[in-house]
């Protein structure tokens, strides 16, 4: 069988993320890779072995390319997700899926009409913390949701200027937020009926943007969820993920930084590891664990067995519902309801 | 090189049988003959839960396939890997490797006779955290490593899971036979020596009702002159929320590592108490498929015979020592 070929478009930590992954695959393979900014994209291209595009309509008229794996900015996806796909190209797209209701809406709507795959890229779904927490509330072990808390956080990703940019990222709700957002709705099966929010510039006043939000939901089910995404954190700080699940027959807790199962410490400090951030090393590691690559794993099975990804553009056209919902509470400063 | 590999399960009584078998059946370059165990019982129930053909004896199963897992009653390891040897069928043997000595060297002398692939299942040397570790410290990063200190603990109630863990008779010792060989092949590892002192305590059982012994401490010493210990006992509450654990905190020149293995779980909590439900990575699976490589590939196990006698040696000197209450050379 003909191996799949896939252009990246982007070369910033997701694109070259999403490189590394597809490189492990031996039934893929990696065409090329385009940004905007030549010089950097020629400096990545050479560092990972793969051939930079001269442009984007350089993809569009490939034949060889099957895929088209998106990891631009978030104010560019609507554009490339829609020319690719009607080329007759695949497209994994980073999240968010876009930055509104009415550019998800095109991207879904362009997927339906040309009958490609269109996944978006909810990595949170493909981490084994969180696909144990889904499985153990799946089996019954948890009873009916009543209480979820997740924070997120970390310092923000001032190394990439867009993403300080509210116009351009959505800032801290539309970009971290919304991991948890969908994995809310994942557990709950449905889509929250009421969403209230407070969403701040804590701490990067000489930004338009948001550090921090606290985000309230309430289920038809009657589950209820307080999630906090913060930016507002110093430098040193760990990206940190917890979660707590609480049902009618029994609670989960899970919390990124404490389950640490290797610990190096010398007198510069601490350094942690586990299996799903190591560099994967064939015949060390027989497969890789890490979350990026069984995300585009199920992608590839999805294409090769024609099925509907788990993120496909009508399941994360959901979160960024809310997250959007979300922000106009937060500037209204009342409960938005949903659906109705 | 070899497209499929029949494989047989010699002998299931021990838990991890299981978990093989799980992980074999997903594997698309293998393919399970079936089950033979001693046990009629526990065969019927193996073959029912895994799909699988009964065999009638050892020869039968023998006869049948590329490749055996032997995950029986320790005491029967010995018969069966010579058997399946003799046969030149590939081995992944249960740990420990045997019994006595005597019956390890057997072991060694008729895997070198007959060529066939042997693989322990320390299954510690396939573990990603683990293996990491190995590679920290090739790469220097805690300097020249001085001392490891380590524990295998287990839970209480599992060894009361299976009835021969518990007769001396089928298992050929308690904590001591059953759980030093994970930490001593590690320490072996990661120190590139052979232990060459073997100091052992026994205490008071915590469970009475056994006739084997539940706990031990050892301290050993390596040829290189790193010293280690190693706490194996089976002690853990029956209401503790896991099933043991695997930790090793390294002590070098330049450094520290503390290493949690099995620390990466989510915690759940019902109306009774708070467990662990385990999301790390997958040793077994790791471990299986190295096995599978080994034979298809023709590549040599990360853990071979040599390693499984050194581990009966270190075993039966723990246990002279905690007879003649003084530190023991391992022969």
């Amino acid at each position: 069988m003909k191996r799949i070929g896939v252009a990246i478009l982007g070369y910033g930590f997701m694109g070259t993320t999403h490189l590394a992954a597809w490189k492990m695959m031996d039934d893929c393979r990696v065409l090329g890779l385009w940004g905007r900014d030549k010089s950097r994209l020629n400096d990545v291209a050479s560092k990972y072995g793969v051939r930079p595009y001269e442009s984007f309509s350089q993809i569009i008229d490939d034949k060889d390319v099957d895929v088209v794996d998106i990891c631009t900015p978030t104010y560019t996806h609507r554009k490339l997700a829609v020319e690719a796909m009607e080329a007759g190209k695949h497209v994994i797209v980073e999240k968010p899926m876009a930055l509104n209701l009415e550019e998800a809406d095109d991207m879904i709507s362009t997927s339906r009409r040309t009958g490609v795959k269109l996944m978006v890229a909810h990595v949170l779904r493909f981490f084994p913390e969180y696909m144990k927490a889904k499985d153990l509330i799946d089996q019954g072990s948890l009873g009916e949701l009543a209480v979820i808390r997740a924070w997120r956080g970390g310092p923000a990703p001032e190394w990439s200027p867009w993403f300080m940019d509210l116009g351009k990222s959505g800032g801290v709700t539309v970009d971290l937020a919304i991991h948890d957002v969908d994995f809310a709705i994942w557990i709950n099966g449905c889509m929250p009926s009421e969403v209230y929010a407070k969403v701040a510039n804590l701490v990067h006043k000489s930004h338009d943007i948001h550090d921090y939000a606290l985000i309230a939901l309430k289920f038809p089910t009657g589950c209820i969820a307080l999630l906090e995404a913060n930016w507002a954190l110093p430098k040193s700080y760990p990206f940190t993920m917890k979660l707590e699940v609480d049902g009618t027959k029994g609670m989960i807790h899970l919390d990124n930084q404490s389950p640490t199962p290797l610990r190096l410490w010398t007198e510069s400090g601490v350094e942690g590891f586990s299996p799903e951030t190591l560099p994967w090393k064939p015949g060390v590691h027989p497969f890789p664990l890490d979350p990026f690559y069984r995300e585009i794993r199920h992608f590839v099975e999805c294409i090769k067995e024609d099925r509907m990804p788990i993120t496909d553009g009508v399941e994360a056209r959901k979160s960024l519902e809310i997250c959007l919902a979300a922000m106009r509470s937060a500037a209204e400063n009342h409960p938005i309801r949903i659906g109705g | 090189m070899k497209d499929l590999v029949r494989l047989g399960f010699l002998g299931v009584a021990h838990f991890h049988a299981d978990s093989y078998a799980r992980v074999a059946k997903k594997l698309s370059n293998v393919e399970i003959a079936g089950v033979y165990d001693r046990s009629p019982g526990l065969a019927s129930q193996f073959a029912e839960n895994f799909g699988l053909r009964r065999y009638g004896g050892p020869e039968e199963l023998l006869k049948d396939v590329d490749a055996v897992v032997i995950a029986s009653e320790n005491v029967l390891h010995h018969e069966y890997v010579l058997k399946a040897a003799e046969m030149g069928k590939h081995i992944l043997c249960e740990k420990p490797m045997a019994v006595s000595l005597k019956q390890a060297d057997e072991i060694v002398k008729t895997v070198e006779k007959t060529g066939i692939k042997f693989q322990m299942c320390y299954v510690m040397r396939y573990h990603t955290v683990s293996t990491l570790v190995k590679e920290l410290l090739a790469d220097g990063r805690i300097g020249k490593l001085l001392a490891m200190n380590g524990t295998n603990k287990l839970n209480r109630a599992l060894p009361l899971s299976r009835q021969w863990f518990t007769d001396r008779n089928m298992s050929g010792g308690g904590a001591v036979m059953d759980h030093t060989v994970h930490l001593s092949d590690l320490m072996r590892w990661y120190a590139d020596s052979e232990i060459v002192e073997v100091y052992t305590v026994i205490g008071r059982n915590v469970n009475s009702d056994i006739d084997v012994e539940d706990n031990f401490l050892t301290i050993v010493r390596m040829e290189n002159d790193v010293i280690g210990s190693i706490d194996g006992s089976w002690t853990y509450a029956s209401g503790h929320y896991t099933w043991g654990d695997v930790t090793m905190e390294l002590v070098g020149s330049d450094g520290v590592l503390v290493m949690d293995a099995f620390r990466q779980n989510i915690y759940y909590t019902g109306s009774d108490k708070l467990s662990w439900h385990y999301y790390g990575c997958d040793p077994d699976t790791l471990m299986v498929e190295d096995f599978i490589r080994c034979i298809r590939e023709d590549t040599r196990p990360k853990a071979g015979v040599y390693d499984g006698r050194q581990g009966v040696a270190v075993t039966i000197a723990a246990y002279e020592s905690s007879r003649l209450g003084r530190p023991v050379k391992p022969s």
